[in-house]
């Protein structure tokens, strides 16, 4: 679906307004601060990043799975369903969209089982991963739901590739700039801005790390909202701040303790 | 669910039964879609998914709307906007010969419709009458997207099995993984056929064989002169030579020479060839139009 950004359902849709989001969000941050709420997401674009690399799917599924985790939890409160619940939910719907095929249910909750053993023990002890494929087929249509149908998410991997084109292969910058992407994944931005717009904020990012000086013109000429690309800036460059003093491993079972939940328990 | 009263089956479509309805509230009938789920382990079907999330991009008047999608237990259904016939019923309703005019406005819509999908790099994939929805004003609209697929780059394999034997194009008859939007405009190119000659199928071939020797019949069989790369084709295989043998005159008898001219530029066996849709609706043939076809905005 290239090419048509400004008619799709994502821009007309899902570009939310900040203050909205805040506002959507007062629930949870009543109980936990900003801070907190930005690292369990954190935690959980992980879960679902680790999930995505052992199915083996492209990273555009991945991408698009994480944006249906953060649209549903933009309209509702971690309390609703729980998160790891919904992560493995949204990577299964997200590989039949983008049409990865079937991801077989079984061998997701296998998957779902040895990484959370295996990579987020730290997070969970020596507890079992506790859904079953009948969680979630039913979570499948609730989330389908709470999106509003709205399934196709245009990422910044294609207009970055685009632009590294435009302004001259660059092999190191295209690398660079394509893990910020990922990175941006971590914050509000896909939820905020184009895609093409953060393609250029992780493009201008990656300049600076390298020390591309010799860019400053191609970017001066860009017809695009200046304010907008620093903002998305600010957004990327606040989590890499946040990681340098922050240790998942050591905080994340209290924060996941301090975390809003569902009253009922799943069925084991 | 309580919001709809069931009034009759209409048909079977590609992962579900489909409905006549009536909205209690409204009065506005509708057409619902239940999605099966007996496969336990796919969930909500990749198809009926594919239908979803493709319409609720797609919002043009040539293009059957979706209104809503109702989730209950186990069950999903969709809502659709209900067109009295198919245009295959609209053939077996016709007596005697279609109006020519009534074959210009459908052809027009049809590859209106056509153009808009492709603009947003959807293929439709399964172009047949029963497919194109007609309702009481004349209007056309495309519907039955569960084969559809946005293409991206790359294009990637797509399976060989999707569209109807008879509105196959000769590409995908061999085998070809890659194909793009040509696959829809030979698709348009048999109904535009078979609208003009008021319901009668221009290639209804009975196995792949048949297909190809029918259109090979017609138009020639290609070479790698006409056709760079055929023989390379996974499937290929040496059929008869023909010679292009009919012209379009007899083929199509009633329809006007730039009707004919439109028809061999989407008929062509060299998919590159192919006109494609937003080019086609600047052709001549659509010169003398009724203006409200050709005005009427989405």
């Amino acid at each position: 679906m290239a090419g048509n950004f400004w008619q799709s359902s994502h821009h007309q849709q899902w570009i939310l307004d900040k203050q909205d989001l805040i506002r959507d969000r007062q629930h949870d941050l009543n109980i936990l601060t900003d801070e907190e709420y930005q690292k369990i997401f954190n935690f959980f674009a992980s879960i679902i990043q680790v999930l995505g690399e052992q199915l083996k799917l492209r990273q555009q599924v991945i991408a698009t799975a994480t944006v249906y985790f953060k649209r549903f939890y933009a309209r509702n409160s971690l309390k609703c369903i729980d998160p790891l619940l919904l992560a493995p939910t949204c990577v299964f719907l997200a590989s039949k969209v983008e049409e990865f095929g079937v991801i077989s249910n079984s061998r997701l909750i296998t998957t779902c089982q040895t990484v959370i053993k295996n990579k987020f023990s730290y997070a969970y002890g020596q507890q079992e991963f506790p859904y079953r494929t009948n969680h979630i087929l039913e979570c499948e249509f609730y989330l389908l739901e709470n999106l509003d149908c709205c399934l196709i998410v245009y990422q910044p991997y294609r207009p970055l590739l685009l632009f590294v084109q435009d302004i001259g292969q660059d092999d190191q910058l295209l690398t660079y700039a394509w893990r910020i992407v990922n990175d941006s994944l971590r914050t509000d931005v896909s939820l905020l801005f184009p895609p093409y717009q953060i393609a250029i904020s992780a493009l201008h990012i990656a300049c600076v790390m390298l020390g591309k000086e010799n860019l400053k013109p191609w970017f001066a000429e860009l017809n695009v909202d200046m304010d907008k690309i620093q903002e998305i800036v600010r957004s990327i460059i606040n989590i890499y701040e946040m990681w340098k003093s922050y240790d998942e491993k050591k905080e994340i079972q209290g924060l996941l303790g301090k975390m809003p939940k569902p009253k009922p328990a799943p069925q084991r | 669910m309580q919001k709809y009263e069931k009034l009759e089956k209409i048909g079977e479509g590609t992962y579900g039964t489909v409905f006549k309805a009536k909205n209690k509230e409204t009065h506005e009938i509708v057409a619902l879609k239940r999605v099966r789920l007996d496969d336990d382990d796919e969930g909500v079907p990749s198809s009926a998914l594919r239908e979803i999330c493709l319409l609720k991009e797609l919002k043009h008047k040539n293009i059957v709307r979706l209104y809503d999608v109702l989730h209950s237990e186990k069950k999903l259904t969709l809502v659709f906007e209900h067109c009295d016939q198919d245009l295959k019923k609209y053939f077996d309703s016709l007596n005697g010969e279609i109006d020519l005019d009534v074959v210009k406005s459908f052809m027009y819509q049809l590859l209106r419709g056509l153009a808009f999908c492709h603009s947003h790099n959807v293929l439709h994939r399964d172009l047949k009458p029963q497919n194109l929805l007609i309702n009481k004003n004349g209007e056309l609209k495309l519907a039955d997207f569960g084969l559809a697929r946005a293409f991206g780059i790359p294009v990637k394999c797509y399976s060989a099995e999707v569209v109807t034997l008879w509105y196959r194009p000769p590409d995908v008859l061999f085998g070809a993984k890659l194909y793009t939007t040509s696959i829809d405009m030979w698709s348009a190119g048999c109904i535009f056929a078979e609208l003009a000659n008021s319901g009668r199928p221009l290639f209804p071939g009975s196995d792949v064989d048949d297909q190809l020797k029918r259109i090979f019949k017609m138009l020639g069989t290609p070479n790698e002169e006409s056709w760079p790369g055929v023989t390379q084709l996974p499937d290929y295989k040496p059929l008869p030579i023909y010679q292009p043998s009919l012209g379009l005159a007899q083929v199509v008898p009633r329809l006007s020479q730039r009707g004919r001219d439109l028809l061999s530029k989407l008929l062509a066996c060299n998919p590159a060839l192919r006109m494609p849709a937003d080019e086609t609706m600047a052709h001549a043939y659509f010169h003398d139009l009724n203006p409200s076809v050709k005005n009427d905005r989405c």
